[in-house]
């Protein structure tokens, strides 16, 4: 008996220690991640990445703990991480932040990785920049969306509406005016107009169109030599202003609310100009007949027939914090979430638009062409995309324009005098 | 072991001293020390330069930061008004006997027993310019819809509606306990004498209300000065900055422009504009 108890002993005792000389092998890791909402997009491409991670680096059991945060959360959530040091291995920032984390001192330079990475030339050459700050990656733009006009086919059947006729900025402005005399006792307004305060991003497309900039670099600064200055007080920005007035004066009503496509959803407008995430309002067992309710064109209006288009991008750029205690990993965990394969299969799911060749027109975009609507027709709008500056004070540039816009819409102002005002802040915020 | 009896009051004081330095003089005197000195996103990590009053004078040449002050005097006297007017007026009500006053008086507590962000939101659906229900109940009854959240002129009084339901309900707590510590006895007393119940409410109930009345005062006061989720929520402080109130241009000039020195110099005239509305009530509570 005691022989028996004395052999169960030594083998349970062999035994644990093998189990545990193996488990010891295997180096614990775990890289944390901080992500703005949706939660679902996140969830795919950290499942796929993860598993790859893992399998390249057997001699590990590398975990990933990403909190996911509503947009403001995100911001203050990073910065307050990064002024106490707290070692952080990912971050998603959107593309307007880069330039005040990067002069932050808060992002790793990606520079070194980027170029032996060698993906360069993958990427369109806006998204590709849009990861940069002076001359410098500090991050890789993974997903972009573009803004584009979007109706209803009915209603505009019903108001007599052909929608041919709002690629212009006369036709927009009658086809406005036709649709709310004709749905306006239906509770249906014609046109939407932002009046929320990303206002500025829905007028940036017309000044681009026109030719215009937000900012232009100019020399002779007190302090930094040559460096941004206002542009967007140009003769194209008061022309392209002057139409958001014409907007406002033929009835179309600024709302001040934005419920990011859903109040188009929920037909409450006829037409909507508003980023590619409006498909994400529609359920997705929807998604296969969308066309056949609602139509898409891929342009903001322009002045004339013929004019080129513009419109914006957006978009997450993933970067690596400047605290970070796992950087050549959290390099490799940042390349396999933007890995084609596995960026595709969120793309697909979750009807965002790539900011890489391979996908948006590669093999990899038969699969998005047939379950994202009107795929295609965004991707045609990347060339015609722009992005904002990603400078430290585009919060500040933006809240100025946002004030010359209102001033427009609530405060009755010349669209010149408005700018002019606005401008003189931003040069001021400018350091000029 | 005289020594030792003369140390014992302030051992005593020493945990309330240790938590008023922890959550009270540090994080005060930290903010102060960052108002004077020049810290942004851009320096954070970075030495602080210190830059004196500097960060003041920036703030006073700032013509959005008067009108900030502007519409907070607005703000805070149209919702103290309010919150203190319905209050007493239901707290004085629903003290007398009436049938069911109790279950009144949980019902009117439900709005301060939901967060701001709850109470913001819902009011914001509410007066949206185009779908909210207030317009649509007045269009119903023929009137033209009203700008609640885009008409600079309006846009304020929405903000105080809202502050109202919010906050109202603490006024009339706080109100109906002070109610509740008044000897019934003195009003059997007036009765007698022959007193009306408006004699009783302007000789007994309002003289000896007047420390709750105060104390109450002073706290709607300081909440309405500090409170800003209401206003980010609903407008932003928009239009046109006809909703920015102090406490919000200092959450915003930190958060979302990274100007934390900025922000800091802003709170600390905040913290004077409730020190001084202190003083002045404290002063009147002592008459």
């Amino acid at each position: 008996m005691v022989f028996i108890l004395s052999s169960a002993f030594l083998i349970s005792v062999i035994f644990t220690g093998l189990v545990n000389s193996l488990y010891a092998q295997k180096e614990q890791v775990t890289l944390t991640a901080i992500v703005a909402e949706p939660k679902e997009r996140w969830d795919v491409l950290f499942d796929n990445a993860s598993k790859k991670l893992n399998e390249n680096h057997p001699d590990m059991d590398i975990q990933i703990d990403y909190r996911v945060l509503p947009y403001d959360a995100t911001r203050t959530q990073i910065l307050t991480s990064m002024a106490g040091r707290t070692p952080i291995d990912l971050i998603s920032v959107d593309q307007i932040w880069l330039g005040e984390f990067a002069e932050g001192g808060f992002l790793t330079d990606l520079t070194q990785n980027a170029t032996s990475w060698g993906r360069e030339g993958d990427w369109y050459p806006v998204n590709w920049e849009g990861g940069k700050y002076e001359d410098k990656i500090y991050g890789i733009w993974a997903w972009t969306d573009v803004r584009a006009l979007w109706y209803w086919k009915d209603l505009l059947r019903d108001a007599g509406v052909d929608p041919r006729t709002l690629e212009t900025w006369n036709g927009y402005l009658s086809a406005a005016q036709k649709l709310n005399d004709a749905l306006g006792q239906q509770g249906i307004q014609g046109s939407h107009l932002v009046g929320a305060s990303h206002s500025p991003d829905m007028w940036y497309p017309y000044l681009w169109m026109l030719g215009g900039d937000i900012l232009e670099e100019r020399s002779g600064h007190p302090t930094k030599g040559t460096y941004w200055f206002p542009a967007y007080n140009s003769t194209e920005g008061v022309q392209s202003l002057e139409f958001i007035k014409r907007q406002v004066d033929a009835g179309i009503k600024p709302q001040v609310n934005h419920f990011w496509g859903q109040e188009f959803a929920d037909k409450k407008f006829a037409m909507m100009l508003e980023g590619s995430w409006l498909l994400g309002t529609f359920p997705r067992e929807q998604w296969a007949g969308l066309n056949q309710s609602v139509g898409m064109i891929p342009m903001f209006p322009v002045p004339n027939e013929g004019n080129k288009s513009a419109t914006m991008m957006g978009g997450w750029v993933l970067s690596i914090p400047e605290t970070s205690e796992n950087k050549d990993l959290s390099w490799e965990l940042l390349t396999l979430l933007v890995d084609p394969e596995i960026l595709t299969t969120m793309l697909e799911k979750e009807g965002y638009l790539p900011t890489q060749k391979p996908i948006a027109e590669g093999s990899y975009s038969q699969s998005l062409n047939a379950t994202i609507p009107y795929y295609s027709d965004m991707i045609s709008m990347i060339p015609v995309g722009h992005s904002r500056p990603n400078i430290p004070e585009y919060p500040q540039i933006s809240d100025n324009i946002r004030e010359a816009i209102d001033g427009v819409y609530f405060g009755g102002k010349d669209p010149g005098q408005a700018l002019q005002e606005s401008a003189v802040k931003t040069a001021e915020v400018l350091g000029w | 072991m005289a020594q030792i009896s003369k140390l014992q009051p302030y051992l005593f004081l020493a945990p309330s001293f240790a938590i008023l330095l922890v959550f009270l003089i540090f994080p005060l005197s930290w903010n102060i020390y960052i108002a004077l000195h020049d810290v942004s996103l851009i320096t954070l990590l970075k030495e602080w330069e210190y830059v004196g009053l500097e960060n003041f004078v920036t703030l006073f040449d700032d013509p959005n930061f008067y009108t900030s002050l502007k519409v907070t005097l607005m703000f805070v006297g149209g919702s103290v008004a309010l919150q203190f007017g319905m209050g007493i007026l239901m707290a004085i009500v629903l003290n007398q006997q009436i049938r069911g006053s109790g279950v009144y008086r949980a019902i009117l507590i439900i709005p301060w027993t939901i967060s701001a962000v709850i109470a913001a939101f819902s009011f914001k659906f509410i007066l949206d310019d185009n779908f909210g229900i207030l317009n649509f109940i007045l269009n119903q009854l023929g009137v033209e819809s009203v700008g609640w959240l885009s008409d600079p002129n309006i846009v304020i009084w929405s903000l105080v509606m809202a502050n109202m339901w919010y906050g109202t309900p603490f006024t009339l707590l706080f109100l109906t306990a002070g109610l509740l510590s008044i000897n019934p006895s003195l009003y059997e007393a007036a009765r007698i004498d022959g007193a009306s119940k408006m004699r009783s409410l302007f000789h007994i109930t309002l003289p000896l209300l007047k420390p709750f009345m105060i104390i109450n005062l002073i706290l709607i006061t300081m909440w309405s000065v500090n409170l800003f989720d209401i206003q980010l929520i609903m407008t932003g402080g928009g239009p046109l900055f006809s909703s920015t109130t102090a406490s919000l241009y200092m959450y915003r000039q930190a958060f979302e422009f990274g100007l934390l020195s900025k922000g800091a110099a802003a709170g600390i005239i905040l913290i004077l504009i409730n020190l001084t509305v202190a003083v002045i009530y404290v002063k009147f509570l002592r008459r």
